[in-house]
């Protein structure tokens, strides 16, 4: 009994947290709508929407006993109610209040174990004692008003609480046809009717084979026939006997098998049917509207404009788009890189725009709509600054990712790809959020893996609008199975532009790498045993084959295309192409390069499936070694000297240790003083220091680096727990090439800068 | 005190000492799977043990270390597997018909690791652990609990489960 009742408890709180979650998400998009209309327009009935949500919400901590939820909802709702009945004014401070107190409820509701620390218990307290004293903007006048609300409130909510109102029939639609579902909970089905399609390779196969087993039967019919045929008469009564007694069974076998392999098609293809109805079932089930991504995004455009002190009118249409949950998932990363990429080096401060003569406040807009083909196109447009192509070829120039030759006759379009190298950046300030320059090519390459593609126009001056087009759903993947000497592989059949034989007398030499005619198009070629690294094997059995039918000189040829590249790949053979189901390769192998995962053939064979786009980059790195070895050595990399300076042991430490790891050698000094003077003793390629030191800190260090005559060019990277803006600022004016805060330090984002600045 | 009561009392206090030395035979002693890796006997906790499986495919995979020495399917499950020969500095014997993976497994992390022959289970005492001779060390040290008296050496499976060094990570940039 008891545990039953435990049970039953922990249902109703997973059920009361899924609902409270509603809520609260409601409650805020309210605010942000509160805050856009504000002050005329439909206030009263956005106050109306919010003080429901409120109310419901205090209904359904009261009756799973969610004290916490409770009490700050209590007060909250006595604001809301004062606010309907026009008792308090709704103000700018008011809003700050309820956005607090929409994040404190959020974290309450989180903490499932009821334990707060002392800080949370502390602004909670706070919080509450700012709602009361809202509620009451004169005391003395309006308590009795005050106390009637919460009076009032008791009838209603055990109303709304009891049993047959408990079903939140006023937050779903009207339609009672739905049910709620956990997504946690559908997700292993999904996964379930994937592997269905497991079985249904494996059975194709099995009915191939027993078909093959039928025809063999078959054949060894005939040949005993037309050998028992020619030597008729000869052959004893008993040898005749045994002949009939064998040709009876053997036709016996040869009917059961046919019925059986007739049967196992049917079988095959009943289940090969239900299993893509069933698995695209599935697929629609876990469509979600495009709203369940992106209603974070306002609060936090809203938060990191308030941070850089940039007014932004951030607006989102067609949010009611449903798309594939597997898709919204990977899109949500580089959407939030695109935003915040936008409001970082596109919407200038409101004094610069209104300089150029546009309104203060910059707009982003984010628009999702459906197009042909089962396609979703998203936009992200600004009216900010847009992209500097002049700077931008000249990041690419000192990257060297591009030659003045071929800058100067760079096409605009072919200039906008440049944003997506990694390294590239115009702003001039590296800082957390954004201008490492990383972030838009793992945006393309995110897009790249869902099958989609980034484009992006800019109109200088003006903004900047990104445009990704995208599938809804996932399709199941295909792909062509090839061999490279005895090893299998499979090459996602979405990228193979085609499959060619050529004779060897078309491979041509270009600029020292091989090419071959595509169409009309020249494009590399490059051997995919080269580009995976598989040693080279002489007179392998394959080769030996072929030279012994006389084909020696032609080639297999798969021509792969990603992102606008083309590449030609040399194979030994191409065997198959078929639906595949595409598995990790375990959590000790997390990524393994030019491998994304591995499939099990219906044979049970298990084969890599190959990353294109990892093929692609080590493809263009197996022309370019070619090439350079070539020109001579080239290829030797410049290890840096850095110069670390920390007066914290165990940061110095383990700064020292992560750079010399990846190559560099280190020299650390304990304060700015110490660092000044090795820094001018020495020979460094880049300087990487702590602010907050004793003697000289890293600012002044700066400050002294930027006026000395041999170091003023030198690369200053501040490292810092101080995360606020005026410091970021500081660390701008007195010269620092790059600013990372310390509690969001990772280590791949300092090596990248790093990297960039050396 | 007579002599009845003092039999009594030293009955009483050997069944004691028994208990405890139970007690204490209990909480030390490891149950071990035992393999060979060439000549050597190595044992692991067969507390990380999900199954053993006997290799009947395998497939490699180019670009990852040396250590990785497949993939396979266990029912449909890919798992990669670690030969750790390439740890102890054992030669290669080439791939026999008697090989066998040991898959281990925590929360965490799960992989196989490849075993020339597996023997057995057996049970480690605690006592009759001794720490690695100086000799013996090489990669794989930090990999080895102990060795016992009959030359079994122990592995440290949690400690091998829970090591990011183990973990590929490889990007092309």
């Amino acid at each position: 009994m008891d545990k039953k009742e435990e049970e039953f408890l922990k249902r109703i709180q997973a059920t009361f947290l899924i609902e409270a979650e509603e809520h609260v998400r409601a409650f805020s998009s309210g605010l942000i709508e509160l805050e856009k209309i504000h002050p005329d327009g439909k206030v009263d009935e956005i106050t109306e929407i919010l003080f429901r949500e409120i109310h419901s919400l205090k209904g359904a901590a009261r009756s799973v006993d969610h004290k916490d939820a409770e009490s700050v909802c209590q007060p909250l709702e006595s604001v809301f109610s004062a606010l309907k009945n026009k008792k308090i004014k709704l103000s700018p401070d008011l809003l700050g209040l309820f956005y607090k107190t929409s994040d404190l409820l959020t974290k309450v509701l989180l903490n499932t174990s009821g334990t707060h620390s002392g800080d949370d218990r502390k602004i909670m307290r706070e919080l509450i004692t700012q709602l009361k004293e809202s509620a009451e903007p004169n005391l003395h006048e309006s308590t009795t008003a005050v106390e009637k609300i919460p009076d009032l409130q008791p009838a209603i909510s055990e109303k709304l609480t009891s049993p047959e109102s408990n079903s939140s029939s006023d937050i779903l639609p009207p339609s009672r046809e739905s049910v709620r579902i956990r997504i946690s909970k559908l997700d292993p089905l999904l996964l379930q009717a994937e592997e269905l399609l497991q079985t249904k390779i494996a059975i194709s196969q099995r009915a191939i084979e027993l078909e093959e087993i039928r025809t063999n039967i078959g054949s060894w019919i005939q040949e005993t026939q037309k050998w028992r045929s020619q030597r008729s008469g000869a052959s004893s009564e008993r040898w005749n006997e045994w002949m009939e007694e064998n040709d009876l069974h053997l036709n016996d076998l040869e009917n059961r098998l046919t019925s059986l392999a007739g049967h196992t098609q049917k079988d095959q293809h009943n289940l090969s049917n239900m299993v893509d109805n069933h698995l695209d079932s599935m697929k629609q089930i876990l469509m979600l509207p495009v709203s369940s991504l992106v209603e974070i995004f306002p609060l936090m455009v809203r938060e990191i404009a308030r941070e850089q002190n940039k007014e932004i009118d951030f607006k989102i249409n067609g949010a009611e788009l449903e798309i594939d949950k597997r898709i919204l998932e990977e899109l949500k990363d580089p959407l939030i890189h695109l935003i915040r990429n936008s409001i970082d080096h596109g919407i200038g401060k409101p004094q610069e725009r209104i300089l150029k003569n546009k309104p203060a406040g910059g707009k982003i807009r984010l628009d999702f709509s459906a197009r042909e083909n089962g396609q979703v196109e998203i936009t992200l447009s600004d009216d900010g600054n847009g992209i500097d192509k002049a700077k931008l070829i000249k990041a690419a120039l000192k990257k060297g990712l591009l030659s003045e030759e071929a800058a100067a006759i760079l096409e605009p379009e072919e200039c906008y790809n440049l944003i997506y190298q990694s390294g590239i950046s115009t702003s001039s300030i590296i800082t957390d959020i954004s201008g490492h320059g990383l972030g838009l090519s793992i945006v393309r390459e995110k897009v790249i893996k869902l099958n989609g593609k980034i484009s992006v126009e800019s109109d200088p001056g003006h903004g900047t609008t990104f445009r990704i087009l995208l599938p809804m759903t996932l399709s199941t993947f295909r792909g062509i199975v090839v061999k490279v000497q005895e090893f299998a592989f499979i090459l996602p059949t979405m990228n193979v532009e085609r499959v060619m034989k050529i004779d060897r007398e078309d491979i041509r030499t270009v600029e020292n790498h091989e090419t071959i005619l595509v169409g009309d198009k020249v494009t590399s070629i490059v051997d995919l045993r080269e580009v995976l690294g598989l040693p080279e094997k002489r007179n392998s059995v394959s080769d030996n084959m072929e030279t012994e039918n006389g084909i020696s000189n032609q080639i297999r040829v798969v021509v792969l295309s990603a992102a606008e590249l083309r590449i030609a790949f040399k194979v030994n053979d191409i065997t198959d192409e078929q639906q595949v189901l595409v598995k990790p390769l375990g959590k000790l192998l997390k990524r393994v390069r030019n491998i994304s995962g591995a499939t099990i053939l219906g044979s049970g064979k298990v084969v890599p499936v190959l990353n294109i786009s990892d093929l692609m980059k080590t493809a263009l790195r197996v022309h370019v070694k070619a090439k350079v070895s070539r020109d001579g050595d080239l290829s030797i990399r410049k290890t840096g000297k850095i110069l670390v300076v920390e007066d914290s042991i165990t940061s110095r430490t383990m700064l020292k240790n992560v750079l010399e790891t990846s190559g560099y050698s280190v020299v650390t000094a304990f304060d700015g003083l110490d660092g000044f003077t090795k820094a001018r003793d020495g020979e460094f390629d880049l300087i990487l220091s702590d602010v907050d030191m004793p003697r000289v800190n890293g600012f002044e260090l700066t400050t002294k680096i930027r006026a000395d005559k041999k170091l003023k060019e030198m690369p200053v990277i501040l490292l810092t727990a101080l995360g606020s803006q005026a410091d970021r600022e500081h660390g701008i004016d007195v010269g620092a090439d790059a600013y990372i805060i310390k509690s969001s330090f990772d280590q791949g984002n300092l090596l990248d800068i790093v990297k960039k600045l050396i | 005190m007579n002599k009845e009561n003092l039999e009594k009392l030293k009955n009483r206090a050997i069944v004691m000492a028994e208990e405890t030395v139970q007690k204490q035979e209990t909480s030390s002693a490891t149950e071990v799977i035992t393999f060979i890796l060439d000549v050597e006997t190595y044992a692991i906790e067969s507390a990380f043990v999900r199954e053993v499986y006997q290799i009947k495919d395998f497939t490699t995979l180019p670009g990852v270390p040396s250590f990785i020495f497949c993939i396979i399917n266990i029912r449909g499950q890919i798992l990669p597997v670690i030969d750790l020969k390439k740890f102890f500095n054992l030669p290669e014997k080439g791939f026999g018909e008697l090989n066998k993976v040991i898959i281990l497994s925590n929360d965490l992390m799960e992989f196989g690791i490849l075993a020339d022959e597996v023997r057995g289970t057996e049970t480690i005492e605690q006592d009759d652990l001794q720490p690695v001779p100086q000799t013996i060390s090489s990669i794989g040290e930090e990999f080895l609990r102990g060795v016992t008296k009959k030359g079994l050496i122990l592995l440290n499976a949690e400690r091998m489960l829970s090591d990011k060094k183990l973990v590929v990570y490889d990007e092309v940039n």
